[in-house]
C-alpha cells in the first residue's frame, strides 16, 4: 500500500498532467457545492420564453448564469422573475418561466385554464412563458408548489450581444427603445392580471 | 534537563491564539482552511447523494414513526437512480409542496395512471369522489389519517419533490420493533383497501 503511494506521488510529480488532474479531483467537492447551492452557467433551449430568452429561432441557444443561492438559502420569490423549476410532469427536466403571481393573489388565467379566476394557496405560484402560445405553463398545468422553484436566472453570459441582466425592470441597454416599451408594456400588463 | 528546556522553548513559540497563528504563518493558515472547507464539501456530497440519518418526528406518520422523534436511515441512491424505484406503500420524504423548505414523510398510495378515493371516511370529502392521478405526479397519505395533512388537503403531488426512499428496514432501532413492523404492515394492509382500480 505504501509502496503504491510512493511510487504514484513519484509518477506525479514528473507528469505535470496527473498532478494537475489530481488537484481538480482533490477540490472537485468544493466546485459541486458551489455550482449546486450557489451559482452555475446552463445552456437554455426552447422558445417559451421568447422575446426574452432566446429570440432569434436561428439561433437557439442562450447561456444564462442561474443563481441558486437565492432561492435555495434566502427564498426570494418575486413577481415578474425569471426562474427554473423542476418540470412536475417529467423527472429530471427543468422549464424556464417568468413568476406572474405568488400565494395569496388572485389572477385571471388564459384559455387553455378552466376556470377564469384562480386565487393561489398557499405555497403555490403561478408560472407562465413569455410566449403564451408556444409555452406550456401554468395556464396548462396549473399552480406549481414554490419548493419545486430550482433556482433563479439573473444574468445572459452569451450571446455577446444580449449580455445583461434579467428579471424584474432590469431591460437593460441590450434593447432598442421600442423593444423597451414592448417589454415594459408586457409587463404591466401581467401585473395587472395579478 | 536539556529535553525538557527545549520542549519549553518550543512551547513558547507555539502560537497563543488564532491572530498570531495567521501572523506567524498566514499562508498555511488559509491553506489549511481551505482544506477543512473541501473536506466538509465532500461530507456534504456525501450525505447529500448516498445515505444520510434524519430525525422524522410530527404525529402524521404514528403509529410507524414516533411523534417524539425516530431516527431514519434514508437512501439517497434509490429515488436518484431509477425513479421507477418507487412502489405503493414506500416511505419517502419529500420537501412539502405548502412550505417550501420544510422536508415532510409521506406513504406512497398511488402512482401515475392510479384512480384513488380521495377520502374514504368522507372526512376531509365526500366519499365518493376520486381522483385521477397525472402522469408525473403520486398520491401521498400519512399513516395516521385523522391528525395527517396530506395529498387529501393539497391534491397529487409532484414527484419532482420526493428526495428520499428511507430503508425501511432500518427505520426503528427499539427493541420493539418487530412489533411496529407488525404494526406497519397492518396500517399498509389499511391503506392499501383505498386503493381503487
Amino acid at each position: 500500500m505504501r509502496n503504491a503511494y510512493t511510487s504514484w506521488t513519484k509518477l506525479s510529480s514528473t507528469h505535470p498532467v496527473l498532478k494537475w488532474s489530481q488537484t481538480i479531483l482533490f477540490w472537485l467537492p468544493t466546485g459541486i457545492i458551489f455550482t449546486k447551492h450557489g451559482f452555475t452557467v446552463r445552456v437554455v433551449t426552447g422558445n417559451s420564453m421568447q422575446p426574452t430568452l432566446n429570440p432569434d429561432p436561428s439561433q437557439p441557444r442562450d447561456i444564462v448564469l442561474f443563481d441558486r443561492f437565492s432561492i435555495e438559502s434566502l427564498r426570494q420569490y418575486e413577481r415578474g422573475d425569471i426562474v427554473a423549476l423542476k418540470s412536475p410532469h417529467e423527472h429530471g427536466k427543468l422549464l424556464i418561466k417568468r413568476i406572474v403571481a405568488l400565494p395569496g393573489d388572485t389572477v385571471r388565467t388564459l384559455p387553455p385554464y378552466p376556470d377564469k379566476e384562480v386565487t393561489l394557496p398557499n405555497g403555490y405560484a403561478w408560472l407562465e412563458g413569455d410566449s403564451s402560445f408556444e409555452s406550456e405553463d401554468s395556464n396548462h398545468f396549473g399552480p406549481v408548489p414554490l419548493a419545486l422553484i430550482d433556482s433563479r436566472l439573473v444574468w445572459i453570459v452569451w450571446p455577446w450581444g444580449r449580455h445583461g441582466p434579467l428579471g424584474t425592470g432590469k431591460i437593460g441597454r441590450r434593447y432598442s427603445r421600442s423593444v423597451e416599451a414592448a417589454e415594459l408594456e408586457r409587463a404591466a400588463r401581467l401585473r395587472e392580471r395579478v | 534537563m536539556h529535553m525538557l528546556s527545549s520542549f519549553g522553548r518550543r512551547l513558547r513559540r507555539l502560537p497563543i491564539n488564532a491572530f498570531t497563528a495567521i501572523r506567524q504563518n498566514p499562508k498555511s493558515v488559509a491553506l489549511g482552511g481551505l482544506y477543512t472547507i473541501n473536506f466538509a464539501c465532500a461530507c456534504h456530497l456525501f450525505l447529500e447523494y448516498v445515505a444520510t440519518v434524519q430525525i422524522v418526528y410530527g404525529p402524521s406518520m404514528l403509529p410507524t414513526m414516533s411523534e417524539a422523534g425516530e431516527l431514519v436511515v434514508e437512501n439517497r441512491m434509490r429515488y436518484r437512480i431509477d425513479p421507477r424505484n418507487l412502489k405503493r406503500g414506500d416511505l419517502v420524504t419529500l420537501e412539502s409542496p405548502i412550505e417550501p423548505g420544510r422536508f415532510i414523510c409521506k406513504r406512497v398510495l398511488g402512482l401515475p395512471g392510479d384512480t384513488i378515493c380521495v377520502d374514504p371516511t368522507g372526512l376531509k370529502a365526500p366519499s365518493t369522489e376520486h381522483v385521477f392521478i397525472p402522469k408525473g405526479h403520486c398520491w401521498l397519505v400519512g399513516d395516521n389519517a385523522a391528525l395527517a395533512r396530506d395529498s387529501r388537503d393539497y391534491g397529487p403531488v409532484p414527484m419532482s419533490l420526493i428526495r428520499v426512499i428511507p430503508f425501511p428496514q432500518l427505520q426503528d432501532f427499539s427493541d420493539l420493533s418487530v412489533v411496529f413492523e407488525l404494526v406497519r404492515l397492518l396500517s399498509h394492509e389499511t391503506h392499501m383497501h383505498y386503493l381503487v382500480r
